[in-house]
């Protein structure tokens, strides 16, 4: 019997720490009703959230706009353009997401840029 | 029939603890001989044997939980505990890269230029890309809660829809930072800066994928009727994973994107 009363404190007291979470996002949404928190979500998912990322998406695209590309100038530092070890892919000396247009190798730009 | 006098879950034997061990070993294995001898075969078949394991082992784990009943209340509140401690670890783990990027941008050797971002370095605008990835984050942090509701209160269709958008979210996002990556006037051998920009963005993107694969499996789930308003303790656990996965964009951005530029 006592085990029974132990275990329902414990149990009492976990749920308040996980449905704490629960409690807060209802808390958080409910400004009248919390059932229809679903509806409140829903309202913020397409009122906010998604035209926050639409604004960031047209900020992009105007900044693109102003600058296109530019290759840095290269200057053969030291300290970048590490080759202690090859790369285990292709000739050894491009990265992963290699760019020929911004990515230099020890040596310079490849290719056909200047 | 025999019955249990207790509440808890006595797991039957199952092989694929161990097949997930093997995996570990031939895919950490199989990295050093790529990286040494140039074959990739060890490392391919740890990964096969790994994709086995992991689809197996959560079949199996949803069959007795949706299916078999064996998910009550004890054993659930010990899944809750198991995911916690889990997202513990993995904090701790980012935590670990936290540290070597202040360690190496708080005083930059002479070797860099004294200097931090280092000299040589073009880095990335904070507010083109990175940005618009901040808001694709936080925006589907609020549609997995649309989703919770939606499930918590039996809207079934809304949840459809609300947890595709969260997952349609987190590809945008991948699919952001893959262009960022090919598109970045730096690479991982450019010294430390690189080092520890890639290292701790890659895991991060990493376990964006990793999110987006637990919400997918959740999605499929949820169509098939597995979930019940009172009990969708898979989802719940994946929502946590997602809300964590944005909190440490929320650290990398600030860190190492805005701050370290």
């Amino acid at each position: 019997m006592k085990m029974a009363a132990l275990g329902k404190l414990s149990q009492a007291l976990l749920r308040s720490s996980f449905g704490q979470t629960r409690r807060q996002l209802s808390a958080a949404a409910s400004a009248g009703h919390a059932e229809n928190a679903s509806r409140t979500w829903k309202i913020l998912s397409f009122v906010v959230a998604l035209p926050g990322v639409a604004v960031c998406m047209l900020n992009m695209y105007l900044k693109m706009q102003e600058h296109h590309h530019e290759q840095p100038e290269f200057i053969p530092y030291s300290h970048l353009r590490i080759r202690t070890k090859r790369f285990p892919w292709g000739d050894g000396n491009h990265s992963l997401f290699h760019n020929d247009h911004l990515n230099a190798l020890p040596g310079g730009y490849e290719g056909h840029d200047e | 029939m025999t019955h249990q006098a207790h509440a808890y879950h006595m797991v039957d034997p199952s092989p694929w603890p161990l097949t997930g061990a093997v995996a570990a070993l031939l895919m950490t294995s199989g990295l050093a001989v790529w990286f040494h001898f140039h074959s990739t075969t060890l490392m391919a078949l740890g990964t096969v044997l790994l994709l086995l394991t992991m689809y197996q082992w959560w079949r199996d784990i949803i069959r007795e939980g949706t299916f078999q009943g064996h998910h009550t209340p004890p054993v659930q509140k010990g899944l809750r505990y198991g995911m916690i401690l889990f997202i513990t670890s993995e904090v701790f783990f980012f935590l670990g890269f936290f540290w070597a990027f202040y360690h190496a941008s708080l005083a930059p050797t002479p070797e860099l230029g004294g200097c931090w971002p280092p000299t040589g370095i073009t880095t990335l605008d904070p507010f083109e890309v990175p940005l618009l990835n901040t808001a694709v984050l936080l925006a589907s942090g609020v549609t997995v809660t649309w989703a919770h509701h939606s499930i918590m209160e039996g809207e079934r269709k809304q949840a459809i829809h609300s947890l595709t958008l969260t997952i349609l979210l987190g590809f945008y996002f991948t699919f952001l930072q893959g262009l960022e990556y090919y598109d970045a006037p730096f690479t991982i051998a450019d010294g430390v800066y690189g080092s520890t920009f890639f290292v701790a963005t890659g895991f991060h993107g990493l376990h964006v994928i990793i999110g987006s694969t637990f919400l997918a499996v959740c999605l499929l789930r949820q169509i098939r009727y597995h979930f019940t308003s009172e009990h969708h303790f898979g989802f719940e656990a994946a929502a946590w994973y997602w809300h964590f996965v944005d909190v440490v964009w929320l650290f990398l951005y600030i860190s190492i994107y805005w701050w370290g530029s």
